[in-house]
């Protein structure tokens, strides 16, 4: 019985097995299409609603970006020397993190605020200029850690000064934010979990019925791999339709989420449209909704299978 | 190929099926167990097809020490065998062709030589012409058939029968039976069981007589074929 084939059939070969597992997957599918569609509706739900909180919360990371109000961070020079001040003249120079930097000379700083003054003769009281040197960095980016190391790479090209960063509420936005991604995470986490039993449960039951099948096969010699394949592939193809099933309702829940956002953001006189999901959103979803899919189908039918005689 | 030494098998409290059962077939026999149902003749047959384990005894069958074989090599001795049920356990989910292919799609063959295969199977037991018709139109007799076809169509070194007769005819069994001798003289090495002893006895082979899991050898004497 020893089969008298080439090695070179090996590969057409198993290339030919998988796409029958494949199709015979589908017909199967097809031939039961509402229970099919089911598992799709209830992966595409557990998958649409973390999506959903993730593209709010992108969203929200990008209107902290969006707000009219660069961070900035000043370096009073009070006391620092010359050697140090021309570091960090060519420090300032060099780092690409820096979109723009002024220097306000103290005695300009004091003449501006002289002419500021109702009674600027006042000033003449004090016996010298109490203002430092001061420069005004403006960073490239109002991404919170980009600007804290520029802070921090400043503070140590002039350990002398005092640096001050008025970052403050975007540190809050993003401590926000990090609440918010962990949130996601649990949540995801929690619903990946739900869906993995339920596919497995689906694949479990579907092997229950193609039991006689199974039986017939591993009299025959079939192997686990060659068993669960179909189901694997099941597993994808529900995996498949639950993802694009989610971004459907992603788009749908964006949608309809859109306009009672913008007014709300409006009555904390914010200016905020909400974008729609990307497609690296769309992507993850797919992909998301595929590794369950194969995993809920490996984990069930691993379970079935391994009873079987 | 295939030889079994005090082998006895035990199902939980239900007693023993088989006790203390010693076999012998030389590759290339021939050879049929009969005794009455429940004598444990469907428990020698999975015993030989690695489909159950002994309780006791060794089992030797085309190499393998059966008692000794890992899960992992179990799928490997079983495409050397090919089993036929009474009940011929064809899937009716699929046309013929598919049934009969199973065997093969196991072993990774490809659509080609698959379908020459398949259709030389079929052809063999008769029913090339019924390919595609769902196994659920056909009668009993050409169900068996398939079944045949099915255990065949890989050229295995071992065929094992359960009852291949049992639902059939007289003149449908003797034809059955045939196939089997035709099988046999190309090399495939046969063994049969069956309740029908006069049908059994025409065939002239060697013939293991087992009664409440007890051998009783008869025409070939001492249970060797």
């Amino acid at each position: 019985m020893k089969p008298a084939r080439r090695m070179l059939d090996v590969v057409p070969a198993w290339l030919e097995a998988h796409r029958d597992a494949g199709r015979r997957s589908l017909q199967r599918r097809m031939q039961a299409p509402v229970l099919s569609l089911i598992s799709i509706a209830v992966l595409g739900f557990i998958l649409a609603l973390p999506a959903y909180l993730w593209v709010l919360l992108d969203n929200a990371r990008a209107l902290s970006a969006h707000v009219d109000h660069d961070p900035r961070i000043a370096l009073y020079l009070d006391g620092v020397e010359a050697a140090t001040v021309a570091d960090l003249e060519r420090h300032l120079e060099t780092d690409a993190r820096v979109e723009r930097w002024t220097w306000i000379d103290a005695d300009d700083a004091l003449a501006t605020y002289r002419e500021g003054m109702s009674d600027p003769g006042l000033l003449d009281w004090l016996d010298e200029n109490p203002l430092p040197d001061v420069v005004d960095v403006v960073p490239a980016t109002a991404d919170p850690d980009t600007v804290a190391a520029l802070r921090e790479a400043l503070a140590a090209t002039a350990p002398d000064a005092t640096v001050v960063s008025d970052d403050e509420w975007v540190r809050q936005l993003n401590s926000l934010h990090q609440l918010g991604l962990r949130i996601l995470a649990v949540v995801g986490a929690l619903l990946g979990l739900g869906a993995l039993l339920i596919l497995a449960l689906a694949t479990a039951s579907e092997l229950r019925e193609r039991r006689e099948e199974i039986a017939i096969s591993r009299i025959s010699g079939a192997t686990h791999r060659f068993l669960r394949r179909p189901s694997l592939y099941g597993g994808l193809i529900t995996g498949l339709g639950g993802g694009i099933f989610a971004g459907i309702l992603l788009l749908i829940g964006i949608g309809l989420s859109r306009a009672p956002l913008e007014q709300a953001a409006a009555a904390f006189d914010l200016e905020f449209a909400l974008g729609l999901p990307g497609a690296s959103h769309l992507l993850t979803l797919l992909l998301a909704g595929l590794l369950l899919g194969w995993l809920g189908a490996r984990l069930g039918s691993g379970h079935a299978l391994r009873d079987a005689p | 190929m295939i030889h079994l030494q005090r082998v006895t098998k035990r199902f939980g409290s239900a007693g023993e099926a088989l006790s203390n059962v010693s076999l012998r077939v030389d590759p290339g026999a021939m050879a049929f167990i009969t005794g009455p149902s429940g004598a444990g003749k469907s428990t020698l047959l999975r015993l030989i097809a690695g489909l159950e384990r002994p309780t006791r005894g060794r089992i030797r069958v085309n190499g393998h020490d059966l008692d000794r074989l890992s899960n992992r090599a179990i799928p490997g001795f079983r495409r050397s065998i090919g089993l036929v049920f009474q009940d011929h356990r064809l899937l009716f989910d699929r046309p013929v062709f598919d049934n009969v292919a199973l065997p093969l799609e196991i072993l990774a063959y490809r659509r080609p030589e698959m379908r020459k295969r398949v259709r030389a199977a079929l052809d063999k037991v008769g029913l090339l012409h019924k390919e595609t018709v769902n196994p659920r139109t056909l009668s009993a007799g050409e169900q068996q058939r398939v079944g045949i076809a099915r255990a065949i169509v890989h050229r295995p070194v071992l065929l094992l029968a359960d009852e291949p007769t049992g639902n059939l005819d007289p003149a449908l069994s003797r034809e059955i039976l045939q196939l089997f001798d035709d099988f046999n003289r190309v090399g495939m090495t046969a063994l049969i069981a069956s309740h029908d002893l006069g049908l059994v006895e025409r065939m002239g082979k060697p013939v293991l007589h087992l009664e409440d899991g007890r051998v009783e050898a008869r025409a070939a004497g001492e249970g060797t074929a």
